[in-house]
């Protein structure tokens, strides 16, 4: 071969280069540390080298361990209650939203404010609107003459419900965003075409909008669920996982293993079950995609076939 | 503050005075030197930085102050004490982390610098320090590992420590003519009694909240009630008669208390207090400086204080911070004269009278310290009854602390039963303890 063909094909690799060794630097190597950091009994006053190794104990630790079984359950009903109701709300909202309405600029800037507040000063506000005494909604109930408030935070079912009002009304914005993009951008001759067929309103969005858009819903979905999954500091400043541990989440677990228990290598087994957890939860929605994309190419396929005979 | 300047002045004068009998200037070796100390935010230490100017006038020795909120000290010292050279010469600590600078050898047993005459002031008189704090804070390795004993030696020194102390207003006191609880029978039946007499007011301001809260409040009741967690052999006992004593107190304390008392934490059991929501407060001292504060506070000039009511035995709180050299630090001989410096008796009584938590009996008796700081007589009596041992500072102590506390919260909150939880408390805290090797020798 000669030196120039062989230039030629190393070009390509050399164009990859510095993207690969930027993904080694910041993203192998900090997995690979908290991979091995999960094998060690690691307290902070040590340096990584000075830990014992340990094996798998940490990992099954965690599987004997109660709180951490809670913490894990908590997580799941969390981030499947609020993205569920985040979904509905947010598609909801950007088909109502979906036309010319005068000031829509400005009324769509209203409704994603809550997602552009810091999540440290959602928490302070939530939290001083859950007060007992003082706050906003029991205020209201007792002035509509109810004897108590309602035990916002101290009451292990209510403060569930708390962290997830509190994490819908923030996080439905993102979902309205993306949808309300993805239905601008919809062919309009497919819904000019079933306006002339006579479609009702209810069949254009369920038959023709919701199916157009669901690669982008499907999107918005895998990144709102990831996201829940690692929701931290609104539910650390409102209820601090408590009462009990009825909203202890996982990342709020894995921030006291590090900071309060001084245990390094539980904390680093802990991130990465949460990781595989979401990997699982990544590969199978790329999964379903992908079973649906090839679906939809067979059916695009003998509706062509059909179209020839 | 005109008095503040008199007493500093005095103090100034005073050891200028010893100095010049002395003839030579203990401090000339290390003139012109820079000490780089680590200090929390916190109103003891604010205090120590209006006083710290005059260490450097004295001295000629520069301090530079490096002051972190008091959780993100321990991610920082952890840091820099695992350097090789560190940049700090001296650092404030929290009691929990003597258990792991000890044990990791990352803080200077004092042992030498008091054996060196060139370093060591006579006049020095240790025996005033209050020995609860410095039990608790200071000296490790003797019973326990943690406390003081014949094996155990000095690593740091109590500055800005604290101790629990009972608050109440003395006009709802007065107008019902009721007595300042001096027992625990005495103090649960009050806080019953006072959302009666006052429809709306709480009893006693405590916290409660899931965690650390929930376990610290319960702490303060089971010392006194004659508990301990731990037995001299490392069984957990936090589920004997004692223990279940202490958790229906505190039930007691927050099903009679302010509105929202189950998620009280410190500062919201302290805000229900200074608002007039609750008729007692039983918590730290350091929360005695804010009392008579009228930005903060609507109940000033109607505070009294007590001693923290006996049950069995009389066992207050101990705790908050400690002063000591790293074994890292670069200046480790000018850093011991400014450990000396702040907790001698006139730095004591200076950051005293700046609003600090004094460390000497004698301070606490001080007539210049009381003229602006009344209350620090009854803390005085109060501190003799302080209890080094009222909780276990190990390092597995803070897995054992947060499911303590989240399990009292279940029963402050969803009605468990409180032996049942206390028996899942002691169970998990042996498979920790065993965990850690406390069992080895049994």
């Amino acid at each position: 071969m000669s030196a120039a063909a062989r230039a030629n094909r190393l070009t390509p690799y050399l164009f990859l280069a510095p993207a690969g060794i930027i993904l080694i630097f910041a993203l192998l190597y900090p997995i690979g540390y908290m991979v091995y950091a999960s094998f060690l009994d690691w307290s902070p006053s040590q340096r990584i080298g000075q830990a014992d190794f340990i094996g798998l104990r940490n990992y099954t630790n965690l599987l004997t361990d109660a709180a951490f079984g809670e913490s894990l359950w908590v997580t799941v009903k969390f981030a499947a209650v609020v993205v569920t109701l985040e979904m509905i709300i947010g598609v909801g909202l950007a088909l109502l939203l979906d036309r010319n309405i005068r000031g829509m600029t400005f009324l769509r800037t209203i409704f994603i404010l809550p997602m552009m507040i810091a999540p440290i000063v959602v928490g302070l506000m939530w939290r001083y609107m859950y007060h007992p005494t003082v706050g906003i909604f029991n205020r209201t109930l007792k002035s509509w003459g109810m004897d108590e408030g309602i035990p916002w935070l101290s009451d292990s079912t209510w403060s569930f419900f708390a962290v997830v009002i509190a994490d819908v009304w923030q996080w439905t914005p993102f979902i309205f965003i993306l949808s309300l993009a993805a239905m601008q951008s919809l062919p309009r001759s497919a819904l000019e075409a079933a306006e002339i067929d006579g479609a009702t309103e209810w069949q254009k969005i369920l038959l023709i909008k919701l199916p157009l858009m669901m690669p982008v819903l499907i999107v918005t979905l895998m990144l709102r669920l990831i996201d829940a999954f690692k929701v931290l500091e609104v539910i650390m400043v409102l209820t601090n996982g408590g009462p009990g541990l009825s909203t202890e989440i996982v990342a709020l677990r894995i921030f006291r293993t590090a900071q309060e228990f001084q245990e390094l290598g539980e904390a680093a087994a802990m991130s990465n079950i949460l990781l595989l957890m979401l990997m699982a939860l990544t590969i199978g929605m790329f999964i379903y995609t992908k079973i649906q994309e090839s679906r939809a190419a067979k059916m695009r396929k003998a509706a062509e076939n059909a179209g020839d005979l | 503050m005109l008095n503040f300047f008199k007493t500093t002045g005095a103090a100034v004068a005073g050891l200028a005075l010893t100095a010049g009998i002395a003839a030579a200037n203990p401090y000339e070796p290390y003139e012109g030197q820079t000490l780089v100390v680590n200090f929390p935010a916190h109103p003891h230490f604010d205090a120590v930085l209006e006083v710290l100017p005059q260490f450097t006038e004295e001295t000629g020795i520069r301090v530079e102050v490096d002051q972190l909120q008091y959780l993100k000290m321990r991610a920082k010292q952890t840091l820099e004490l695992t350097k090789n050279k560190g940049d700090y010469d001296l650092i404030a600590y929290v009691v929990f982390s003597k258990a792991d600078y000890v044990y990791a050898d990352q803080l200077e047993n004092l042992a030498k610098y008091f054996m060196n005459p060139a370093l060591a002031d006579p006049n020095y008189d240790a025996g005033d320090l209050i020995d609860g704090y410095v039990a608790n804070v200071g000296v490790a390795g003797g019973e326990k590992g943690y406390l003081p004993g014949a094996t155990g030696s000095l690593f740091g020194m109590p500055f800005g420590s604290e101790t629990s102390i009972l608050g109440y207003r003395k006009d709802i006191f007065e107008k019902h003519g009721l007595e300042v609880p001096e027992t625990y029978d005495e103090l649960l039946a009050l806080a019953c009694k006072i959302p009666e007499l006052e429809p709306g007011m709480g009893g006693l301001a405590s916290r409660a909240a899931s965690g650390h809260h929930a376990s610290h409040a319960f702490l303060l009741h089971l010392a006194p009630l004659g508990g301990r967690i731990f037995d001299s052999e490392w069984n957990p006992i936090v589920n004997n008669a004692a223990g279940v004593e202490a958790a229906e107190a505190l039930k007691t304390i927050v099903e009679c208390g302010a509105e929202g008392a189950q998620t009280f934490g410190f500062a919201e059991a302290g805000a229900s207090f200074l608002q007039g929501n609750s008729a007692m407060f039983l918590d730290s001292t350091v929360f005695a400086g804010q009392v008579n504060n009228p930005s903060k506070s609507k109940v000033v000039g109607k505070i009294g204080w007590a001693p923290h009511p006996a049950g069995v035995r009389a066992g207050s709180q101990t705790g908050g911070f400690g002063i000591g050299i790293p074994t890292n630090a670069q200046n480790k001989e000018a850093a011991f004269l400014l450990m000396q410096w702040l907790t001698s008796k006139q730095a004591d009584q200076a950051i005293a009278i700046a609003g600090g938590n004094p460390s000497r009996f004698s301070t606490h008796a001080d007539a210049d310290v009381l003229a602006v700081h009344p209350h620090l007589e009854v803390f005085g009596e109060a501190l003799k009854n302080a209890d080094p041992d009222w909780r276990p500072i190990i390092p597995v102590w803070g897995k054992i602390n947060a499911d303590l506390g989240t399990s009292l919260s279940k029963v402050l909150t969803e009605g468990d039963d409180i032996q049942t939880a206390l028996d899942g408390v002691a169970e998990r805290a042996r498979r920790i303890m065993d965990d850690a090797g406390y069992y080895t020798w049994q």
